[in-house]
């Protein structure tokens, strides 16, 4: 990230985000600080970025004459957007509004005067995320939610698929301990190249809880790293502080889990998936909007990696990680689904 | 009107997209999020609503494809369901060319549909999971 001022409180502020560049242009200061954590997240090393975008980010109130987006494109939690020609309208629960034209990669985000500032930043950075993933499959790539971990020595990799909350961290962890290595544990983006699939990480951080430590001793104390949220103990941990050397830039998607936990079965199940399953589970994992032109290449990609991996259900069990044989038996199973 | 004596044409919505696998397709309707897998057969069949087809083309082409006369109803049944489903739309527009579908062999066709739609609302632009209390 580089930052400079452009009058007393102005600022700008340019973000390499994997492929993308954002330069950023706030007319209060306070507002980059705030934002600095997400953006400097996406912080894995790329060669230079192939696109930029300019966001001009002020506070205000959104245009009186424009209709506010009713959600047709793309609803999310926090965020109501839809397509107006190569322009994206997004409108924030709190009133944070963005004017993205995909088309002059320029963005306009205008930021109300609300008493709770903490929302209005987590509104913000929603909206820079949409924005992102935007701009991410602008350029060829999609974006999936999902860890990876590639077995020692190897360049393919194992796609772990889950809901925020089951545990794709959790059996990261346990498999970085093993010596495998990862793209990172929730976000990594695909893309056809040269006939096949490549994946490749965009973040130099894990989010760790600190009870995982219970676990697996290595992580140690970690309640020094930044929370990740005010919503969660978890803590965002640079992976090279604790697995030096186990952050890898791409690999070859070759296999992939769908997790899920059980609180009274064994400590581990492994089921095979057929391509279908793959596919369902991979397109839970892509946020594919309402728009045919704009989803057709996200499930295009989908699709063209479900052919090819071979997947399981893998069931673990509340405590699994209790029993040090769980992530013997993980690494079997895993390496089970790889060339 | 009983939807197997219809003569509409029927072409497959705008925001229906479909996309092949080894063994057939999944066709994604981005309206209600819910998806449907087809075999070779139920793709085949399913294709024809791209450039738009009655229900009797479709059995004339399902005939040079191999079907037999017996084999109709499950036909229809395809196309009911595609009816009602809302995947296709009737329309006014007049025949168009084949778009060269072929079948390489005649099976039953099968089109299901999946139990579990993707997520309306989701956490992110990042995240399509389930939005969970704060």
């Amino acid at each position: 990230m580089t930052l400079a001022p452009t009058a007393q409180e102005q600022c700008t502020a340019a973000y390499s985000c994997g492929p993308v560049k954002l330069s950023l242009t706030f007319d209060k200061g306070s507002l980059q600080k705030a934002l600095d954590g997400l953006l400097n997240q996406y912080d894995a090393p790329w060669a230079a970025p192939t696109t930029e975008v300019c966001v001009a980010i002020e506070h205000g109130l959104p245009p009186a004459h424009i209709p506010e987006p009713a959600g047709a494109y793309l609803h999310s939690y926090r965020l109501h957007v839809d397509r107006r020609g190569t322009h994206l309208v997004s409108f924030s629960n709190v009133g944070v509004w963005m004017d993205f034209d995909e088309a002059a990669k320029q963005a306009r985000i205008i930021v109300p005067c609300h008493s709770d500032r903490e929302t209005v930043v987590e509104e913000v950075e929603q909206q820079l995320v949409l924005l992102l993933a935007r701009a991410w499959a602008g350029q060829g790539w999609t974006p999936l939610h999902a860890g990876s971990l590639i077995p020692p020595g190897g360049t393919d990799c194992v796609l772990v698929c889950a809901p925020s909350g089951v545990g794709k961290t959790t059996l990261i962890s346990a498999l970085l301990c093993q010596g495998w290595r990862t793209l990172g544990d929730d976000k990594v983006l695909l893309r056809k190249e040269n006939g096949s699939i490549v994946a490749r990480a965009l973040s130099r951080r894990i989010h760790l809880h600190p009870t995982l430590a219970n676990w697996f001793p290595e992580i140690g104390e970690i309640e020094k790293w930044p929370r990740y949220s005010r919503w969660t103990e978890k803590r965002m941990v640079k992976m090279e502080a604790i697995w030096p050397g186990q952050l890898m830039g791409s690999a070859i998607p070759a296999g992939l889990v769908r997790l899920t936990r059980t609180e009274n079965g064994p400590a581990l199940e492994v089921e095979p998936f057929d391509s279908i399953r793959t596919l369902h589970t991979l397109l839970s994992q892509i946020v594919i909007p309402a728009d045919t032109a704009d989803a057709r290449p996200l499930i295009s990609c989908a699709a063209a990696m479900a052919g090819r991996l071979r997947a399981a259900l893998v069931t673990v069990g509340n405590n699994a990680f209790a029993n040090t044989s769980t992530a013997g038996r993980l690494e079997e199973a895993l390496r089970g689904l790889l060339p | 009107m009983h939807l197997q004596t219809d003569n509409h044409r029927w072409m497959l919505r705008p925001d229906v997209v479909s996309t092949v696998l080894n063994d057939g397709a999944v066709i994604l309707d981005l309206r209600s999020k819910f998806f449907f897998s087809a075999n070779p057969t139920g793709w085949a069949i399913a294709q024809m609503f791209e450039t738009g087809a009655t229900r009797a083309e479709v059995h004339d082409a399902c005939r040079k494809w191999g079907a037999a006369d017996a084999g109709i109803p499950e036909i229809d049944a395809l196309i009911d369901q595609m009816i009602s489903e809302g995947l296709v739309e009737s329309v006014n527009t007049p025949a168009s060319a084949t778009n060269g579908v072929t079948v390489a062999a005649w099976v039953s066709p099968a089109f299901s549909k999946h139990r579990e739609p993707l997520q309306r609302i989701m956490v992110s632009a990042f995240d399509p999971g389930l939005p969970l209390a704060e």
